[in-house]
């Protein structure tokens, strides 16, 4: 069961084969063997697993289904608010977090019928591309020892690919699901700005910040936004919109859909590999009826300029008296990240937020006249090993991280919806992945492309030997 | 250069290119009109 996808869990505890303890026992059993290495969990909650398990077993024996992931074991990223559990945000101080309200996607999907085994390792306070962790421990590559799961969501996204759980929750505010997902060969998506309420989650930058689900398939995937999005009365920045019916448009295929292949920035200093992966991947998509052109973009670079300051003068505001107080409880690289942002000026933090407008106005206006959907690489290199990085002084560390998300951290400035599908692995046995990126609220289309993609190419289907 | 002299140009870099952009903004333009872009709701602001 553990390495079944979340729709397969959940269909098999619909129908009868499998039970919510049984589930909930099976995954439990992985983590206790595999966790001591992939470093998943920070806080892992056996007891209230099973008790909830046991809670929906009975409900199910009498015919009662709370909703469509009614027993299934998700975990979720340390910085959402879940009651009974502390929220450590990846720092050393166990309740670092507090909030009066609960997190609402969190609640969304425990009351869908999710079962929460706990709390997931993530960069300290979700800054940082790789999933380093000075306190937690670095959380460690499913598919190959040693090497990187990808940050900040890190244990989400190994968590899955090691099938410690079927799904889980994390945040992206410069590709923190879309990294972890691309490299522990797994889908994520970062929804639209607004389509996902973050009330109950940490803030890192409100103006970036985004939750997703990250699962084995896109289906998944389709099925944890349907439960999670939508309006919200705790966070005035959750879009009024109606949520379209994800599940019922995800098998229509993709014939004549327009898809664009970037020609400038997107695959710039990108392995030659990992680039052939992506061109590969369209080419399969074509092969379904897509149309497949390349384009020249509004140069995507300016949006990354304007989001990474925004994104630094709000993360350095909003955990200024950590910095002030405690900079030692901070580890070195973070610590040295948060300080960048102090003396960045009301005027250039404000110039920033309105070219985000406009830039934001412009990409989606000469970029969704021609074509659906854009496809990128994820990742600019195959997930890198730790020891390459443990060597490198803060600023190298620092710099590696930014190059790292450069191409996902355009995105969360645009706040366009992106799902990162895995494409293939290295010579090396290590993930590739393409980010679908839409227009806005178009996350239908992305995991109708997703699905069809991964039906035909079947990379969904292989899990790494623990 | 060093990695921190060449972090201190590329803030330069960043703050310059931001400086450069935001004088082409037009004079109604604020922030809140991203997502009034996302939600389709927004036109381009009138040049000043």
């Amino acid at each position: 069961m553990p390495e079944e996808s979340l729709t397969a869990v959940a269909e098999s505890i619909r129908a009868g084969k499998l039970s919510p303890v049984e589930a909930v026992e099976r995954c439990l059993e992985r983590v206790r063997k595999w966790d001591g290495r992939i470093r998943a969990f920070i806080t892992l909650d056996e007891e209230g697993a099973l008790r909830s398990a046991r809670a929906l077993e009975t409900e199910a024996a009498a015919g009662r289904w709370r909703g469509p992931l009614h027993g299934v074991p998700v975990g979720f990223k340390d910085l959402c608010q879940l009651e009974g559990l502390p929220t450590s945000c990846g720092t050393r101080m166990p309740e670092y977090f507090t909030s009066a309200q609960g997190c609402t996607a969190t609640r969304r999907l425990l009351d869908a019928g999710a079962v929460s085994l706990g709390k997931l390792n993530m960069t300290e306070l979700a800054m940082g591309a790789f999933g380093d962790n000075a306190h937690h421990g670095d959380a460690d590559n499913p598919w190959r020892a040693g090497h990187v799961t990808g940050g900040s969501s890190s244990g989400s996204g190994a968590g899955v690919a090691a099938g410690f759980f079927a799904g889980a929750v994390g945040s992206d505010t410069g590709g923190s699901i879309r990294l972890p997902a691309a490299c522990c060969g797994v889908v994520g998506l970062k929804p639209t700005y607004g389509r996902v309420s973050r009330s109950g989650a940490m803030v890192l930058s409100w103006s970036m910040d985004h939750l997703g689900p990250l699962a084995w398939t896109t289906r998944d995937v389709a099925l944890m936004l349907q439960v999670m999005a939508g309006r919200d009365a705790a966070d005035a920045t959750a879009s009024r919109r109606l949520v379209p019916d994800y599940l019922a448009t995800l098998d229509q295929g993709i014939k004549d859909v327009r898809v664009g292949l970037p020609e400038n920035y997107f695959f710039q200093g990108v392995q030659e590999e990992m680039a052939d992966g992506v061109r590969q991947a369209a080419r399969q998509l074509e092969a379904l009826g897509a149309r497949v052109v390349e384009m020249r973009l509004p140069d995507p670079q300016h949006m990354t300029d304007v989001a990474m300051l925004i994104a630094r003068a709000e993360s350095s505001t909003l955990h200024a008296r950590l910095l002030r107080e405690q900079p030692e409880a901070l580890q070195p690289t973070v610590r040295a990240r948060l300080e960048l942002g102090v003396d960045i000026s009301a005027y250039d933090y404000l110039q920033a937020l309105r070219l985000r407008a406009t830039l934001t106005r412009a990409f989606i206006r000469d970029v969704f006249e021609e074509v659906d959907v854009l496809l990128a690489p994820v990742i600019p290199e195959p997930a890198p090993s730790w020891a390459s990085l443990k060597t490198a002084t803060v600023e190298e560390f620092n710099a590696r991280s930014g190059r790292f998300s450069r191409l996902t951290r355009p995105f969360n400035g645009y706040g366009l919806p992106a799902l990162s599908v895995p494409c293939g692995f290295t010579m090396a046995g290590l993930p590739m992945a393409f980010q679908a990126v839409g227009r806005p609220f178009d996350e239908g289309l992305l995991l109708k492309l997703g699905h069809a993609y991964q039906e035909a190419a079947g990379w969904h289907l292989r899990r790494p030997s623990l | 250069m060093t990695e921190k002299q060449q972090q201190q140009a590329e803030r330069a870099s960043m703050l310059g290119v931001i400086e450069r952009l935001a004088g082409e903004l037009a004079l109604a333009e604020e922030p809140a009109r991203f997502i009034a872009a996302l939600e389709g709701e927004d036109e381009a602001p009138p040049r000043a």
